[in-house]
């Protein structure tokens, strides 16, 4: 499918035109620092590796950045009013849609896969950091289609994302394993597992189950964002 | 030269009140605007679902105590438990409080009135901290009445309240820290949604420090890893006051540095409140 380069564009300069990108910057700058550290005293690698590929990179920093991101593409132009000036426009909402979605899965590969890549170089080797950060943007992709039709769902998506960052992927799919089939740090964690075998990591879904739980929820998630977009009301900033 | 003429309208001439009831306003304000009072239900969903699941949890605990007289939680346990979702109430109320206030820009409004400039942030500072220790005493509440009148006599009561009266200034503790943290946070971005966002991500990026440190130092080291990150600053001190908890090993507890925690902990709030006081200081028209 084409890509609107217009849109694109548009979206694009939304991002990065804002004081706002800069938030983006201390989570990446964070955990390079952390492994850098780590690295420097010399920490066996079994032990902050986990910590800090897991428990940062792909809990924290992946989906933290691609909450923000993902929400600001669409969420920011609804918030304001201006996403009637495109809707107005002779364009299919499948276009906008598909636009704004390239773009916010790849500012959010690029800013999440980089410092993973530097973080799996310096725990293991360059196999391990291409390893991570090919999983990043996978995973970039999937919750890039999630945060998007968030947007249009609530008003408040930046909440309701935490919510299912925080006590879903977060609390749950430690306590109650069956969730783990419906969380996307999961999905990300087994491919970083399949491409790159390491002790470090240990997926808990199977890379079948990934894959395709990976393709349903970008493609249902996307097709419903669409439909959502078709009957969009244009609301004024309530409550 | 312009000249003001009278043109007669009435003046004001009843009692004016002062700035105590301005500052009485602003708060009783700022704890409906916490928990969604007099807003639509939206406004509603998040602080009360959070505040109902700690709810929820209390009476679980209290209940299973009374029936079986197992201790799922107890009051000191009761606050690190919860410790998560009070994070997710002060990103959801501190916004409220503060960043909507930015983003209409009434702000020259409020200051336009006899109000100093650290009233404003002082009186939403104490509706925060009021309302995240109220999410917490509540269910604490409910427990501690559930084993009080279960017990028999006097003597239970009084050891019943000798058991809740430092879980709840544990409570509290975490509520000041939480809050001055989320309001600090909040004060700074006007779009609520990047608000909660970024006080949440202030939490959640300092725990894997924690984690890194531990693994990185000397048992010193090791036992001085938790200053690293709010959470775990506050149940340093939790652990100073009631001993480590049992289970726990040597290394990943705190050590001597008890009184270190406790006074880092009073001098983040401190640290917190003053950068609050001064970001008020000067405000945008």
């Amino acid at each position: 499918m084409p890509i609107n380069t217009t849109i694109a564009w548009m979206t694009a300069r939304g991002l990065f035109g804002r004081r706002r990108f800069l938030l983006l910057l201390p989570l990446p700058v964070l955990l390079v620092a952390l492994a850098v550290f780590a690295r420097v005293t010399g920490i066996n690698s079994g032990d902050w590796a986990q910590p800090v590929v897991n428990g940062l990179g792909f809990a924290v920093l992946l989906p933290v950045i691609a909450l923000i991101v993902g929400t600001g593409v669409l969420g920011s132009e609804i918030d304001d009013g201006t996403i009637v000036h495109i809707l107005t426009k002779p364009l299919s909402r499948a276009e906008i849609v598909w636009a704004k979605f390239l773009v916010a899965s790849g500012v959010t590969a690029l800013t999440a896969a980089i410092p993973l890549y530097v973080v799996g170089v310096l725990v293991e080797s360059v196999r391990f950091g291409l390893g991570l950060a090919a999983a990043a943007a996978i995973g970039a992709v999937v919750y890039s289609a999630v945060f998007l039709l968030l947007s249009l769902l609530s008003r408040r998506p930046v909440l309701v994302g935490l919510l299912y960052v925080l006590i879903w992927e977060g609390l749950l799919g430690n306590l109650v394993s069956g969730t783990r089939v419906l969380s996307v740090e999961q999905y990300t964690l087994t491919y970083a597992d399949k491409i790159a075998p390491t002790e470090y990591l240990t997926g808990n879904v199977s890379l079948t189950v990934s894959i395709i739980m990976s393709v349903i929820i970008t493609v249902v998630c996307l097709g419903y964002a669409v439909l959502r977009l078709r009957s969009f009301t244009a609301a004024s900033e309530t409550s | 030269m312009s000249v003001i003429h009278d043109i007669g309208y009435r003046r004001y001439q009843g009692p004016r009140l002062g700035r105590v009831s301005v500052l009485a306003a602003l708060y009783v304000h700022g704890m409906r605007a916490a928990f969604g009072l007099g807003r639509t239900f939206k406004a509603k969903i998040f602080p009360w679902s959070v505040a109902g699941i700690m709810l929820v949890v209390g009476v679980v605990a209290a209940a299973v105590k009374f029936q079986t007289g197992l201790e799922l939680l107890t009051y000191e346990t009761f606050p690190d438990q919860m410790s998560m979702l009070l994070i997710l109430f002060c990103a959801v109320v501190a916004p409220e409080l503060v960043s909507r206030d930015l983003r209409s820009g009434v702000l020259p409004l409020y200051f336009s009135r006899p109000l100093s400039r650290a009233d404003y942030p002082l009186a939403k500072l104490a509706a925060m901290i009021t309302s995240a220790f109220a999410v917490m005493a509540v269910p604490m509440l409910i427990m501690f009445l559930t084993a009080a009148f279960s017990g028999d006599g006097m003597g239970a009561v009084w050891d019943e309240v000798k058991a809740f009266a430092p879980g709840l200034a544990y409570a509290l503790l975490f509520a000041l820290v939480y809050s001055s943290i989320a309001l600090l946070v909040s004060s700074f971005v006007s779009r609520r949604a990047v608000a909660a966002g970024a006080t949440v991500a202030v939490f959640l990026v300092t725990a894997p420090v924690v984690v890194v440190l531990t693994f990185a130092t000397t048992t010193t080291g090791q036992q001085l890893a938790q200053l690293a990150s709010p959470s775990t600053l506050v149940g340093g001190v939790g652990q100073w006051i009631f001993g480590r908890p049992e289970g726990m090993p040597e290394e990943l507890g705190i050590g001597s540095f008890g009184p270190l925690y406790g006074a880092v902990t009073l001098g983040l709030i401190a640290l917190c409140v003053s950068l609050l006081l001064a970001r008020y200081r000067k405000v945008a028209s």
